[in-house]
């Protein structure tokens, strides 16, 4: 290690001699030259990230199908639609199947909720339909990218799960299927997150800022996570963090920062309560304490669900909450311009983010009526519900990959 | 033709000892050692007391390093590197460079004595997240000993003395997830001096050793282990320490308490993590260079370390000190004293072999 004892600055270098743990990745092309099933190759272009271990990640920056989230399109719509936006707005194509299922995790520790072989196949399906598309799955939910490393560790590893899922599978006329890459849209943020930033339009430089890194994403199978030495030095997940950061925003930290959620680990079906007092007492209460948020950051679906919604049971018991929670998606649309109703839904949410917005400047009254016009002309029969159409005219694509 | 000379890699404790034992023996010995002074980690980490009898570190080196110096019968070779090795026991052909100017140099040996020792675990590795990297007041033991040494033990954030110090066992060690499955053997010896030395020099400081098992070999049961708690009130809690993270001015400690069988979280000054030992640069390259099997953690390999310690896969090749694994001092020396017995043996059976052939 290197250090300095005279200044304590201390930089950590990856010694190259030493070993790291096994990298999946090369067990997953072993099994394709054995014949055991295809491996989907991420396409180009694509960017190479660093991870945990040192070892590149290929995020895809386009011809992605996007694997959504089941809770984000139930109670968070404005997730799904700021991440579809971000790609329409950086001008890179994507494909929102009409055939995906859920992962059936359902922000739970999926291994409670079925058995292994019918969750591998699942799994498998969706990635043998993205296959089918020649798009290369990008996963929206951080409990369907934890979920799935582990199913590709659990079919890596048991040659008897493979031949049941590759039999579930052929009745459906599927292949089996396992993408080169399991990537998390978070992913493909930070690796995009310069060119979210050369589209800011709002100044976001007073805006504080406390990141919640989803334990399903970086605390389970660990080596895929993302790590940049340029961030936290390396020495915690740099998701999120890192747009944030490149939005211009004040990061600050907080003493319970590696601390779950609550959600997603199965207590929530049998006691709820203590996933609302958990979001409460030790996330939110400690980081209005600590660092005095103006917003909560996060990139998964039940992170953002239980830390917005838990505070509104928390008020009524006089609990020290009210900061707004989203995902780092939504508030890199908010920054480009993003409408805040037709296109980051934040009237889904429940802590009061209008605060939030006054302070980057977004005129969210005017935003309000204009969203209210839309409902009358619903409620018209005008249209039957909004569309690309009615919001891909407010901000101008700017493509930064060339146009073929 | 066979050589009399024996080859000592590495100028620590191990190889000083090795190279004046073989001397002493009536060989020759050539010490090649790649930083620009002898005396190995306990110089150049500064150590304060070595953890038997508490004697002073550097008056230790410098006995050690001047009986080599001083010795006619070794030629000390600083700032040089072994690069390549031809040749069997008796008769070996070392390439030996120096590193400022690169320029080469053969060494002919009979008989080669591998001491190059270890480095310790960086904590900013794998599964740590003690945040060594991230908070100066989290440091290392190797960190400690130089404060210690200095007689100037404070809270690197502030300068000033800490009011509660922790320290965190087996960091780096007996850890199936980053493959160092071993017992680093020396650590809860040295935490428990360091401990002691804390109280010494910062008496209104309170010390604290979160571990998961105490190591106390031997004699450290009665003179370090029960000091420390019934002399010192150093504070002794069984448990693991999984977290480090800032709270205000301090850093909060997150951990499990095993005797109470709840979690902990408390807040101190200074966090000293007890790295474990991995083999250093050094040994991996010369194992390579040499041609010596390695063990799966990359420390030489001893074939049958229980009854022969110092032989490794090549015969008249000896390996002494903490390149073969966790060593603490007293193995170290025992060590450096059989492998230099064994490497002059070689030298002789050689030299009869070559006569009667």
């Amino acid at each position: 290690m290197d250090t300095d004892r005279t200044t304590g600055e201390r930089v950590f270098r990856r010694d190259p001699d030493l070993p790291t743990p096994e990298d999946i990745r090369e067990r997953v092309l072993a099994l394709e030259e054995a014949g055991e099933w295809i491996v989907q190759r991420v396409p180009q272009p694509y960017r190479e990230v660093p991870t945990k271990y040192g070892w590149p990640k290929k995020v895809p920056l386009q011809h992605t199908w996007h694997h959504k989230s089941c809770g984000q399109c139930g109670h968070i719509p404005g997730y799904s639609t700021a991440i579809f936006w971000l790609h329409r707005k950086l001008g890179l194509d994507y494909d929102d199947p009409r055939d995906q299922t859920s992962c059936t995790g359902w922000n739970y520790y999926a291994s409670a909720t079925s058995n292994a072989a019918a969750q591998a196949a699942v799994a498998a399906r969706n990635f043998a339909a993205a296959y089918a598309t020649g798009y290369f799955p990008l996963i929206h939910c951080g409990t369907s990218y934890g979920h799935y490393k582990e199913v590709r560790e659990e079919l890596v590893k048991h040659g008897e799960l493979r031949r049941q899922v590759r039999e579930i599978l052929a009745k459906l006329g599927k292949p089996l299927v396992m993408p080169e890459e399991i990537v998390h849209y978070s992913e493909w943020v930070y690796a995009v997150r310069e060119e979210i930033a050369a589209r800011r339009v709002y100044d976001c430089s007073e805006v504080v800022v406390t990141v919640h890194p989803a334990c399903h994403y970086y605390k389970l199978v660990q080596g895929d996570a993302i790590y940049d030495p340029d961030i936290y030095g390396g020495q915690r997940t740099a998701v999120v963090t890192a747009v944030a950061k490149a939005l211009g925003a004040q990061v600050r930290d907080y003493s319970t920062w590696f601390d779950c959620c609550g959600f997603g680990f199965r207590h929530i079906l049998v006691q709820r309560d203590f996933t609302r007092s958990f979001a409460v007492s030790r996330k939110i209460e400690t980081m209005i304490e600590e660092a005095k948020p103006d917003v909560v950051l996060t990139h998964d679906t039940g992170c953002v669900t239980t830390l917005d919604k838990s505070q509104f049971a928390a008020q009524v018991h006089k609990k020290k909450v009210g900061v707004p929670v989203m995902s780092e998606a939504q508030f890199a649309a908010l920054a480009m311009g993003a409408h805040p109703y037709r296109v980051c839904q934040l009237h889904w949410h429940a802590a009061d983010y209008r605060p939030l917005l006054e302070k980057m400047g977004i005129d969210w009254r005017e935003r309000w009526r204009e969203f209210e016009e839309d409902l009358e002309r619903i409620q018209r029969g005008e249209k039957e519900y909004l569309t690309w159409e009615d919001v891909d005219a407010e901000v101008p694509a700017r493509h930064f990959l060339p146009v073929s | 033709m066979p050589s009399d000379v024996v080859l000592v890699i590495g100028g620590g404790p191990a190889g000083l000892e090795a190279a004046r034992g073989v001397a002493d023996l009536g060989a020759r010995v050539v010490l090649v050692e790649e930083r620009d002074r002898l005396g190995g980690t306990p110089v150049f980490e500064q150590y304060a007391a070595l953890t038997h009898g508490f004697q002073d570190a550097e008056e230790v080196m410098d006995r050690m390093v001047q009986a080599v110096v001083g010795h006619p019968g070794v030629e000390v070779r600083l700032r040089s590197k072994v690069v390549s090795c031809e040749g069997q026991v008796g008769s070996f052909r070392v390439g030996v460079q120096r590193l400022e100017d690169g320029a080469p140099a053969t060494v002919e040996a009979g008989a080669i004595i591998v001491a190059t020792g270890f480095q310790h675990f960086d904590p900013g590795r794998e599964t740590q997240v003690y945040g060594y990297y991230e908070y100066p007041d989290v440091i290392t033991l190797a960190d400690a000993e130089a404060m210690l040494k200095a007689k100037r033990f404070v809270r690197p954030s502030t300068g000033l003395p800490p009011e509660r110090v922790c320290f965190i066992q087996c960091v780096g060690s007996r850890d199936r997830q980053i493959g160092n499955e071993y017992c680093s053997k020396v650590c809860c010896g040295i935490a428990s001096k360091q401990a002691i030395e804390i109280r010494q020099q910062v008496p209104q400081c309170k010390v604290y050793i979160f571990y998961i098992d105490m190591r106390m070999y031997g004699y450290w049961e009665n003179e370090i282990y029960w000091p420390a708690q019934e002399q010192y009130k150093v504070n002794y809690i069984k448990g693991i320490a999984t977290e480090i993270i800032r709270k205000g001015d301090k850093l909060l400690v997150r951990g499990e308490d095993t005797t109470l069988g709840r979690p902990l979280e408390v807040p101190m000054d200074v966090v000293i993590l007890s790295v474990g030992m991995e083999p250093s640069k050094g040994t991996r390259e010369v194992a390579k260079v040499l041609g010596l099997k390695q063990n799966k953690y990359g420390f030489i390999e001893v074939p049958h370390e229980g009854v022969d310690p110092v032989a490794t896969s090549v015969p008249g090749i000896f390996v002494a000190g903490a390149a073969a694994g966790p060593k603490d001092l007293d193995d170290t020396l025992s060590m450096a004293g059989a492998a230099a017995m064994k490497a002059v043996a070689a030298l002789r059976r050689a030299a009869v072999a070559g006569a009667a052939g």
